[in-house]
């Protein structure tokens, strides 16, 4: 494509754009609102799955041996279980240690704890604490540790880790629908700017037709049109999660400073081409199925 | 401007322009608008094709530009038979033909310039060359002095004039007028075929369909008379001939 053309095609979508002010207008605040959406959401996903990773990594398993178990049983599940693929940390905790832990746990309390310190009296148990690699197949891995020999019962938190792991799914998919939702709207909007170029141009594109323009050079206009209304659509949500954004971090530091979020530089790159590139999509995907579907060259 | 090489040098080397042979088009089953059409036109002619209303003068105009497809027979244009032209080679013979219309087909928000340069810039002619053409075509029609008015501020005949300026200014191997002085009295109707005939004159091939009886005499051109989709004269230096 000639850099003449290229500057002809991107001055009549231009022109077109201004010249259809509102339309424009409406379309360029959907593809906002839109990407403005999925960006904070993004960069709110970003920062709770921060927090959320350090309560994933919180869940573990916890094997307590059976006490009845003689030596060779409990050499095997030590072997079976450091030799297991899709466990990350493997640490014995002996009831002495336990018992070290509950103590420190309890503090002033602990007096209570006299008289059990002795090795005979002591009721806590030897036990192992596993940490998956994946943080979402505990449960799974704690149900085969269970037949395992040696093992007296397992702990692994149930009825707290599964909600857990099933909200955070839920939160995802409501996300991703309702993106979609917004998505398919913007397309929807952008294709109607463009329709209505289409259609007020119809004269001007029945004579490039008859002077021999080629079908290329009458849709490049079109796209172009689709693409600035897109790209207009992504800076706009940009400028103002940057903003809000920075303010945020700020106050935050200044007023909630036990939790911090991810430093603006870190988040703005990514989002950046994200939706510039998001933006590009839905416009030219807007301009397109116009083009196609009104544009009769 | 890249004309396809193909019709190019068809233009030059060979001199049929047109070339039709047991051409038909049926638009529905009742409606044949062509029945039977041979016809061969040189390089260089002025030819008239004569009819009244409904004779199918336009749809023969159409098929010559490939805006519609026959229904059955051949046409050759530059020597290329179109049932063979793949459509991503429409524009380049497009370019080589000009378009004049009864209705002007003028862009109202631009002026006479940017009307005329129009076909030029969106065929990819650089500027330089846009610069220099637009003023000699312009005077050729005689709007040197109107060329920043706007179409709604000129006459009827002048209108016709832009639109000339418009089909000739890629230099086109022939020019093709449906009902050009449709809209315009007697005087200025005789002033658009003289201009046709001027062009005609510098080399460029001219085919006017019209139903205008008095002005085809005068011009003492070839006549092609169409009646219900067939020809039923053609002679050089002819006369409108009415069917009934
Ligand atoms: N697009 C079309 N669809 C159906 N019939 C058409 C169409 N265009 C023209 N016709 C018919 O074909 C015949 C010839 O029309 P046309 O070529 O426009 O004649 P002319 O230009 O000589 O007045 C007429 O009967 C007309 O009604
Ligand atoms: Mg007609």
């Amino acid at each position: 494509m000639h850099v003449r053309s290229l500057l002809y095609f991107f001055g009549e979508a231009l022109k077109s754009v201004i010249h259809h002010g509102w339309m424009s207008i409406a379309s360029i605040a959907v593809v906002s609102i839109t990407l403005l959406i999925l960006g904070s959401f993004i960069v709110i996903n970003y920062n709770v799955s921060l927090l959320t990773e350090d309560i994933k990594e919180q869940v573990q398993i916890v094997v307590y041996i059976d006490e009845e178990a003689n030596v060779r049983t409990l050499r095997e599940l030590q072997r079976a279980l450091t030799d297991h693929p899709e466990l990350e940390e493997v640490r014995f905790v002996s009831k002495e240690e336990a018992m070290e832990r509950l103590k420190r746990q309890m503090g002033d309390r602990a007096f209570l704890l006299e008289g059990y310190e002795e090795e005979d009296k002591n009721p806590l148990r030897d036990s192992y604490e596993l940490r998956t690699t994946v943080p979402e197949d505990i449960i799974r891995v704690a149900h085969t540790v269970q037949d395992y020999p040696g093992v007296g019962y397992v702990d692994y938190g149930s009825g707290v880790v599964e909600p857990l792991f099933q909200f955070t799914g839920v939160i995802r998919w409501i996300g991703l629908l309702f993106m979609a939702g917004l998505a398919i709207t913007a397309v929807f909007l952008i294709s109607h700017t463009i329709r209505l170029t289409v259609y007020i141009r119809r004269k001007e594109i029945m004579i490039m037709k008859y002077v021999g323009a080629t079908d290329w050079f009458i849709r490049w206009p079109f796209i172009f049109e689709g693409l600035i209304l897109g790209l207009m659509g992504a800076v706009v949500p940009l400028v103002i999660i940057f903003y809000s954004y920075q303010g945020a971090t700020q106050w935050m530091s200044g007023n909630i400073y036990f939790i911090s979020l991810l430093p603006v530089e870190e988040i703005m790159p990514q989002l950046l081409n994200l939706l510039l590139s998001l933006g590009v999509v839905l416009g030219v995907l807007g301009s397109a199925i116009s083009v196609r579907k009104f544009l009769k060259v | 401007m890249t004309p396809g090489p193909s019709l190019l040098k068809a233009t030059k080397v060979g001199c049929r322009m047109i070339e039709i042979y047991h051409l038909y088009k049926q638009y529905s089953r009742d409606v044949v608008a062509l029945r039977d059409i041979n016809l061969v036109i040189d390089r260089g002619e002025f030819a008239f094709i004569v009819g009244s209303s409904g004779a199918g003068k336009s749809t023969l105009l159409k098929l010559f530009l490939q805006e519609i497809k026959p229904s059955r027979g051949s046409i050759k244009i530059f020597g290329r038979d179109l049932s063979r032209l793949k459509s991503r080679e429409v524009p380049y013979l497009r370019r080589n033909i000009g378009m004049v219309f009864q209705d002007f087909r003028l862009l109202e928000d631009r002026n006479v310039y940017e009307n005329v340069s129009f076909s030029m810039r969106v065929t990819g002619v650089p500027i330089r060359e846009i610069r220099k053409r637009v003023p000699l075509t312009l005077e050729l029609v005689g709007l040197k002095d109107k060329a920043f008015k706007k179409p709604d501020e000129l006459s009827g005949g002048e209108k016709q004039r832009i639109c000339l300026a418009r089909a000739i200014i890629n230099r086109p191997a022939m020019v093709i007028a449906d009902e050009p002085t449709g809209n315009l009295d007697p005087v200025t109707a005789m002033e658009i075929l003289n201009l046709l005939h001027e062009i005609n004159i510098r080399g460029t091939t001219v085919i006017v369909a019209t139903h205008a009886q008095e002005l085809v005499d005068r011009m003492k051109k070839r006549v092609i008379v169409l009646d219900q989709g067939r020809i039923i004269s053609d002679q050089e230096r002819g006369v409108y001939i009415n069917a009934r």
